[in-house]
């Protein structure tokens, strides 16, 4: 039971990342038709940038918190930066253009590997602890911290949830997504709601990335890795679909939690590929696709 | 008999096999190996193109068929036509599994699960110690005689294959994959049996694949679970995106250009990334055909002056 609850735990302190990360992915996915590679950048970018500005921000005689919100909130504008300057100049011509897009993101990541390289250096960076202490919940022992960012991914996806069912922008991302011509007939101007789409994948990468920076070590290829794992997610899940990004991240951080413990890091990585293939034979566009 | 320009394919091979026999040195001989290398794989790539699809699990398959190649030489010593032959062999059966049961699927679906395919494919590699594990398989070396002639070599097997390729996609059944590719449901409505057409273009592709493997192993002498990524796939996409998709010369030019490119950028360290990177990035905004639709393009604007409609030139935002 205890053993049960522990796993638990730990499949919901990974998938948490999971999910923000392929929330963004799915939408991008649902928007445009392509699929980004370089949405591990938009995170590991974020990350980077923490683990630059909190030191100066404490020494400046902040407390720790606040250099981490002050840090973390220009981190995310570093990286929406970025995610701006790759849709303006490059992205936005390869709209529903899945091969074209492939390789032009691809590229931008070997592009923004050397970038990021020569501007961080190689090396792991440290980020402070922002709280410490463990807690048990029910007998399982879980780090605050790694609580906090369950909770706090847990109320980003509930928001971002309710957003689009509820608000308007969120009712034309997804007319765009189901259908983007006879959404434009409508009037819904597509241009405008791509790049809005586009950044609020982006901040989801972007936060994301300033959670797990206290939490992991933050190198410039930590993305990659990300990356990868969310592809099955969001594969797992059905490609553009909301809950089925939800669903997939969770089951690849169950995977992960499951095989990690019982096996090791790498037996838990072939489990999490072959069940994806497994699942793509029996429901080939994913549990909850329809595209 | 269709034309299949065989004075042109002589052409080219004989300046292939001249240059081969002209430069020596092992610098020059490895940069020969990794271009017709680079070629064949950007051409098995184009190959499953044909019906639409892009199949990722080409990186399992080079690697597969480089594994088939270390095994039989540096495990059990069998000789070099059967260590050579091993691989593709065994590629084409799991290809042809593999492709009976994705294909029914297209597009992303089926591009994401080649990617798992290769990914899964590559963390077992290093699982096994039998084949050395992460730190891979030494040992595999070509019998001494080719050993001077390996460049050679590779370029007659590649040129081989590349030709049979053309041949293949230039006969009925490679037009029959184009129908395919352009509506399935019409081809199937005329009594082509879509999956099978599908499969045997995967397995043919694959089985080129096989190919360039077993002979990257022999060439490097040694191989390792992180030369066979998704990196492998990508990078061959690369190279038909750039030099132009619409032929197999445009995969080869893109391949001749970006793998020299790439090991010219070798040189500068770190700053591999910003030329590789750069130039996949640039050659896509400003030449979304390739080689090939830029020199169509320059072609029509020089022969129709009056009527200059650069269309191609520049990428065109879709809505």
């Amino acid at each position: 039971m205890q053993t049960a609850l522990q796993l638990l735990l730990t499949t919901l302190q990974i998938g948490a990342v999971y999910i923000l990360f392929s929330l963004g992915l799915t939408l991008i996915f649902g928007i445009m038709r392509v699929v980004n590679f370089v949405h591990g950048h938009f995170f590991a970018l974020s990350a980077l940038l923490v683990s630059v500005f909190m030191p100066p921000v404490i020494s400046a005689g902040f407390s720790v918190p606040l250099a981490y919100v002050l840090a973390g909130s220009a981190a995310i504008a570093g990286s929406l930066a970025l995610a701006l300057a790759v849709y303006k100049f490059g992205l936005s011509y390869f709209q529903r253009d899945m091969e074209g897009a492939f390789i032009f993101t691809m590229g931008m990541a070997i592009l923004l590997d050397g970038v990021f390289l020569w501007l961080f250096g190689g090396s792991v960076r440290p980020v402070p602890q922002i709280i410490t202490g463990n807690t048990s919940i029910l007998g399982a022992s879980v780090s605050v911290q790694r609580l906090a960012l369950c909770l706090i991914a847990a109320l980003v996806t509930v928001l971002l949830y309710w957003a689009l069912g509820a608000t308007k922008l969120g009712k034309a991302l997804r007319a765009v997504a189901a259908d983007h011509e006879a959404a434009m007939l409508q009037g819904i101007p597509y241009n405008r709601i791509a790049l809005t789409g586009f950044l609020l994948a982006a901040f989801l990468a972007a936060f994301a990335g300033v959670l797990i920076a206290p939490v992991s070590v933050v190198s410039p290829v930590m993305g990659t890795d990300y990356l990868m794992k969310t592809f099955v997610a969001i594969i797992v899940g059905g490609l553009g679909s909301v809950r089925g990004a939800i669903v997939g991240a969770l089951f690849v951080g169950s995977i992960e939690a499951v095989g990690g413990y019982y096996a090791d890091a790498s037996t838990a990585t072939i489990a999490v590929f072959v069940l994806v293939i497994l699942v793509l034979l029996i429901r080939p566009k994913g549990l909850l696709g329809h595209a | 008999m269709r034309d299949l320009h065989v004075p042109w394919w002589l052409a080219g091979a004989t300046v292939a096999i001249a240059i081969t026999l002209s430069f020596k040195g092992a610098y020059a001989a490895s940069l020969m190996n990794l271009v017709a290398i680079a070629a064949l794989i950007a051409a098995s790539m184009r190959f499953v193109l044909l019906i639409g699809e892009l199949s990722f699990a080409t990186s399992a398959f080079v690697g597969l068929g480089a594994y088939g190649a270390g095994i039989a030489t540096a495990l059990f010593d069998w000789p070099f036509p059967v260590a050579l032959i091993l691989g593709p062999l065994a590629v084409i059966v799991v290809s042809a599994l593999f492709g009976y049961v994705t294909l029914r699927i297209k597009g992303p679906y089926f591009m994401l699960i080649g990617f798992a395919f290769t990914e899964a494919v590559r963390i077992s590699f290093t699982k096994v110690n039998a084949i050395g594990g992460v730190t891979g398989l030494p040992g595999i070396f070509p019998p001494q005689f080719l050993d001077s002639w390996m460049p050679t070599f590779v370029a007659l097997v590649v040129i081989g294959l590349l030709f049979g390729l053309y041949a293949v996609e230039k006969s009925d059944f490679g037009k029959t994959l184009v129908a395919i590719r352009d509506n399935e449901d019409i081809a199937r409505t005329v009594g082509v049996d879509v999956l099978a057409f599908k499969v045997a273009c995967f397995v043919i592709a694959s089985f080129c694949a096989g190919v360039a493997g077993s002979l990257q192993a022999f060439v490097n002498n040694v191989i390792s679970p992180s030369d066979f990524g998704f990196l492998v796939a990508s990078f061959a996409l690369a190279y038909v995106k750039i030099g132009g998709e619409s032929s197999i010369f445009g995969a080869i030019t893109g391949a001749i250009f970006l793998s020299l490119l790439g090991s010219y950028a070798l040189g500068f360290g770190a700053g591999e990334h910003f030329i590789y990177g750069g130039a996949m990035v640039l050659a896509m905004l400003l030449m979304p055909k390739g080689f090939i639709g830029l020199f169509a393009t320059l072609r029509a604007r020089y022969s129709r002056p009056a009527k200059a409609t650069p269309l191609a030139a520049k990428p065109v935002a879709a809505q």
